[in-house]
């Protein structure tokens, strides 16, 4: 029975003694085989990896702090699309957006009127408890006690302006209306 | 570069701030101002062991260019990973560790190309020591060269034998086989080995 490639092995490096295989004192193709293992070991390890030039080293460790810079960099924005980032922040601003676009009262509503002459009418706040239960609206309320109408837009939800670009937009009926919408809300305030 | 490590040494008496050079900081100072965000300590980490990793990847594929991109692969993989290194290993071993297996898995990739090899036979020239050198070197790059070209996990098992004499069960360890499956690698890859390299190129 011929070595196996474990006892070659162990033969060829030395840890194992010819002595304990007396099988290769038998056999000329194991002892050929052996010899062969061991030049070919001599030759591998003899192969010297060729020197770069002295430059080189200097160049590969600036490649290699570019690399990392850059995935530094990256590492950064790419936080920001991670799932457990995104899913929050997406959150937030859909709840902006409601904030932004939900009724600045919800108790008084404006009825722009059809017919020739202008009507306001200004819905009684009977619904006012069942809004206030609502806890929807109370968290949106909750969440935009402490936004502001500059913070809103400078996150891009609503423009500046638009409450102004509403009210010089207006036809002569809806200015009347609106007139008397403040006239009847300051009265009855007080003011 | 700021080339200093600053930490602070606890004891009984008032805490004291020592200035240590970054430059004879060792392994554990310069992967902990690493962490620390200290960049400059992965600098010197890098010089200090690029050669090694540069010559780990040169013997897997043979040519400087590939050679030259693992190496950069190698780093920038352990950077990203330095907070896994647990001291266990050195650090070197553990970037021979990165080192394996990012070649590994570029060499199962592609096929890349080894360094050109002088189309020429050995012959034996004993007289002429100019003459001798040459042929070494052209020897040793026709070795390198079929090194390369041998199957991925006997091309590991064989670089990590001779050239980092790990021995068979840290290479077990580290491929995932066993030591039985490491020698038989060794056997088969000498034999490939010899066959690459004909009998004139022994």
């Amino acid at each position: 029975m011929h070595l196996t490639p474990e006892e070659f092995v162990d033969a060829a490096e030395g840890t194992r003694s010819e002595s304990s295989l007396p099988h290769l004192a038998d056999c000329d193709r194991c002892r050929r085989e052996l010899a062969d293992l061991r030049r070919t070991m001599t030759v591998a390890a003899d192969a010297e990896v060729p020197e770069p030039s002295p430059l080189f080293w200097d160049h590969l460790s600036a490649r290699i702090g570019e690399r990392i810079d850059a995935e530094s960099d990256r590492s950064w924005w790419q936080a920001w699309i991670r799932p457990r980032v995104l899913v929050p922040l997406s959150a937030a601003a859909v709840l902006v957006l409601i904030v932004t676009l939900a009724p600045r009262s919800p108790s008084a509503r404006v009825v722009v009127p059809v017919g020739p002459a202008p009507t306001v009418a200004v819905e009684p706040p009977n619904d006012s408890a069942d809004l206030a239960a609502d806890p929807l609206l109370t968290l949106v309320s909750d969440l935009s006690a402490s936004m502001d109408l500059d913070s809103v837009s400078a996150a891009g939800f609503a423009d500046p302006d638009s409450a102004e670009h509403a009210v010089t937009h207006m036809n002569t009926d809806e200015l009347t209306a609106l007139k008397q919408l403040l006239q009847a809300e300051m009265t009855r305030s007080g003011a | 570069m700021d080339s200093s490590l600053t930490w602070t040494q606890p004891g009984p008496w008032p805490m004291a701030t020592i200035d240590v050079p970054l430059d004879g900081a060792d392994e554990r100072a310069l992967v902990d101002a690493c962490l620390a965000g200290r960049r400059e300590a992965f600098d010197l980490i890098v010089e200090r062991h690029r050669r090694t990793v540069y010559q780990l990847c040169y013997r897997f594929v043979a040519n400087h260019e590939d050679a030259s991109d693992l190496t950069q692969d190698v780093f920038v993989r352990a950077y990203r990973g330095l907070r896994n290194f647990r001291g266990q290993s050195s650090l070197g071993t553990w970037l021979y560790r990165i080192g394996v297996n990012v070649c590994l898995n570029r060499v199962s990739a592609r096929t890349l190309p080894t360094e050109p090899i002088a189309d020429r036979q050995f012959i034996d020239q004993d007289d002429d020591t100019g003459s001798d050198r040459l042929l070494r070197k052209e020897r040793q790059a026709r070795v390198r060269a079929a090194i390369a070209q041998l199957p991925r996990k006997q091309r590991a098992t064989l670089i990590l034998r001779i050239y980092r004499e790990m021995s068979h069960q840290e290479i077990a360890d580290a491929l995932g086989s066993s030591v039985g499956a490491v020698k038989a690698n060794i056997f088969h890859a000498l034999g490939n080995l010899r066959k690459l390299l004909g009998s004139e190129g022994l």
